[in-house]
């Protein structure tokens, strides 16, 4: 499969939020304003394009040439949750202010399913490196798109009139299924 | 801590999904049908309990501050277990659920029950509380599969419901309808909710 | 003894065990896997060709030369009852409009299509996941190798087979595929 594909893929017809359903706890938890929003699909970013090319390393040169592949799920974890720490780290001292904004949710990466998920359907997919290098980037710009989107139109929300129930998150699953309507238009295109 | 109520809070007043808003990327994904949405409840509360009685077994000899790490090792050990037998036995199952078995892993219920009951109470209550929990995550699954393979297909249980001229509402059967429906759910359960409080007091 | 390094070895003891425990249940689940992998295998070839009674793999040359011409195909089987060659299997790839379709296709040395049968799939639900279902995939039973197969919505002549309703994608990979494989036994396997 040729690499624009791969990306168009990844960032719109399957859109790893409003498509596969990945990554949806950050989408309704770190949504409320454009500026974390932005802030976390940075740092989404970035674990996952790292993260993927550690873990499909991992899995080439040591759980298949072992035959170990059952261990896949703990390594991969364990992976993903030591980079997340390490990043945590250099974010604290290389700039308080985003670690000031992101401090909180940082650490909910390493349960945040886009990482996790990116990483294991890269090996699922046989993708080769390169492969799975386009494929976490396209993943997360998709994850930051809808991120991004949908905290747009949160900021909205303040002066609407919503009824008290639906209130808060529910409007908010109600608003990603419109949008996700507008992405299915995208279907088709690869 | 009377176990009946740990389990009546897992179930409805904390239920996993419709209060706490947890765990949701799975809870979407897997809702196609009524039977994909069993099969994920089950192997979830499957895990969640056993992980709960190990981490409340152990929760005194893990030092507190690699207890997240040793508490991640512990849930994907499970997982990996789950993921084996389905693959061994329910093979239609499994290939239904795909990725979202392995992702169980970072399902944020199984985490931070680890974290806020497991750590700090015994086995009999943590295993309560995971059943509890799980059962309450079981449901809202089970509703939202229910509604949307009644909605989107037509059918239930794949038992064709209504005559031939019916016209199933596909929206609901993909990803928008899922999103949509469950934000309804969510909303009419706050409504219950927040009668029922008022109604106590 | 350094504090992170005793942290560090009490992490490690717990991975180790788990990974242990996780090898031993792959002990256990590994064979049953491969069985019940074997077991769906042999079902889908049954299925595709009910008068084969045992499979076996084609001729290795040939069928390398009939997947370099045709990459569609990943495999091919040759059913037998008893002695005698009853048909082909053959196992296919296609592009739907979810992503990969593959799906199984039978042959009878009668020059009939025996059936189909959709292994794996991402189509959407409701639309091109119908192509698992048996109005679908019987429609092809009993159509003759001779004629290329196409897809109608009311299908009428002896080489129509049903369409699926708005999933014309998938409709046609299928079709495609099949017909891919009627001029592979026509040209080829035919003698």
């Amino acid at each position: 499969m040729d690499i624009f594909t791969i990306l168009i893929s990844t960032m719109f017809v399957n859109n790893f939020v409003l498509a596969r359903f990945l990554g949806i706890c950050p989408f309704l938890g770190v949504s409320n304003k454009i500026e974390t929003a932005t802030g976390m699909s940075i740092a989404v970013t970035f674990v996952v394009t790292l993260s993927s090319v550690i873990t499909y390393i991992i899995q080439v040169a040591i759980l298949d040439t072992l035959g170990l592949e059952f261990l896949q799920t703990i390594v991969f974890i364990l992976v993903i949750a030591a980079l997340v720490q390490f990043v945590e780290m250099v974010m604290k001292k290389t700039s308080p202010t985003l670690y000031e904004a992101l401090g909180v949710y940082l650490p909910l990466i390493t349960t945040n399913c886009v990482v996790l998920g990116v990483a294991i359907l890269n090996i699922q997919e046989g993708y080769n490196l390169i492969e799975t290098i386009f494929n976490s980037v396209g993943a997360s710009i998709g994850f930051g798109i809808a991120l991004i989107l949908i905290s747009g139109l949160r900021e909205q929300f303040e002066i609407l009139d919503i009824p008290e129930a639906l209130e808060g998150f529910p409007i908010t699953l109600i608003t990603a299924g419109l949008m996700s309507i507008a992405f299915l238009g995208f279907s088709g295109l690869v | 801590m009377r176990l009946s109520k740990v389990f009546y809070d897992g179930l409805i007043k904390e239920n996993p999904i419709f209060v706490q808003l947890i765990g949701m990327c799975s809870v979407l994904a897997v809702t196609t049908s009524v039977v994909n949405g069993l099969g994920m409840g089950l192997a979830v509360t499957g895990v969640l309990v056993g992980s709960n009685v190990v981490i409340s077994l152990f929760r005194k000899v893990i030092p507190d501050k690699i207890r997240i790490p040793a508490f991640i090792v512990v849930i994907a050990t499970f997982v990996t277990i789950i993921e084996m037998f389905m693959k061994a036995y329910t093979r239609d199952l499994y290939n239904a659920l795909g990725i979202f078995i392995p992702l169980i892993v970072v399902n944020c219920i199984i985490l931070a029950r680890a974290e806020a009951f497991a750590s700090q109470n015994g086995v009999v209550a943590s295993a309560v509380d995971g059943l509890g929990m799980g059962l309450g995550y079981t449901v809202a699954l089970l509703i939202l599969g229910a509604l949307r393979e009644v909605l989107g297909a037509g059918t239930l249980f794949d038992i064709q419901l209504f005559g031939p001229s019916f016209e199933p509402a596909l929206i609901f059967i993909m990803p928008p309808g899922a999103f949509i429906l469950l934000g309804i759910l969510i909303g009419v359960f706050n409504h219950i909710l927040k009668k029922k409080s008022k109604a106590d007091a | 003894m350094n504090e992170t390094v005793k942290l560090g070895l009490i992490l490690f003891l717990i991975t180790a065990i788990s990974a242990g425990i996780l090898a031993i249940s792959n002990e256990a689940t590994s064979i049953r896997i491969a069985e019940a992998e074997r077991l769906a295998d042999q079902a889908a070839k049954q299925e595709t060709l009910p008068n084969g009674k045992t499979f076996e793999e084609m001729d290795e040359k040939l069928e390398e030369a009939i997947i370099r011409d045709n990459p569609n195909i990943t495999e091919i089987y040759e059913g037998y009852d008893g002695d005698e060659l009853v048909g082909y299997t053959f196992k296919m790839n296609v592009n739907g409009y979810g992503g990969d379709i593959e799906f199984m296709a039978g042959i009878s040395t009668e020059g009939k299509i025996m059936g189909i049968k959709v292994l794996n799939h991402a189509e959407t639900p409701g639309l091109g996941a119908n192509s698992t279902k048996p109005y679908f995939t019987e429609s092809f039973r009993n159509k003759p190798v001779d004629q290329e197969v196409v897809a109608e919505r009311e299908p009428a002549g002896e080489n129509e087979v049903q369409a699926i309703t708005s999933a014309t994608m998938t409709t046609d990979a299928i079709v495609e595929g099949v017909n891919t494989a009627r001029e592979v036994y026509n040209s080829t396997l035919l003698q």
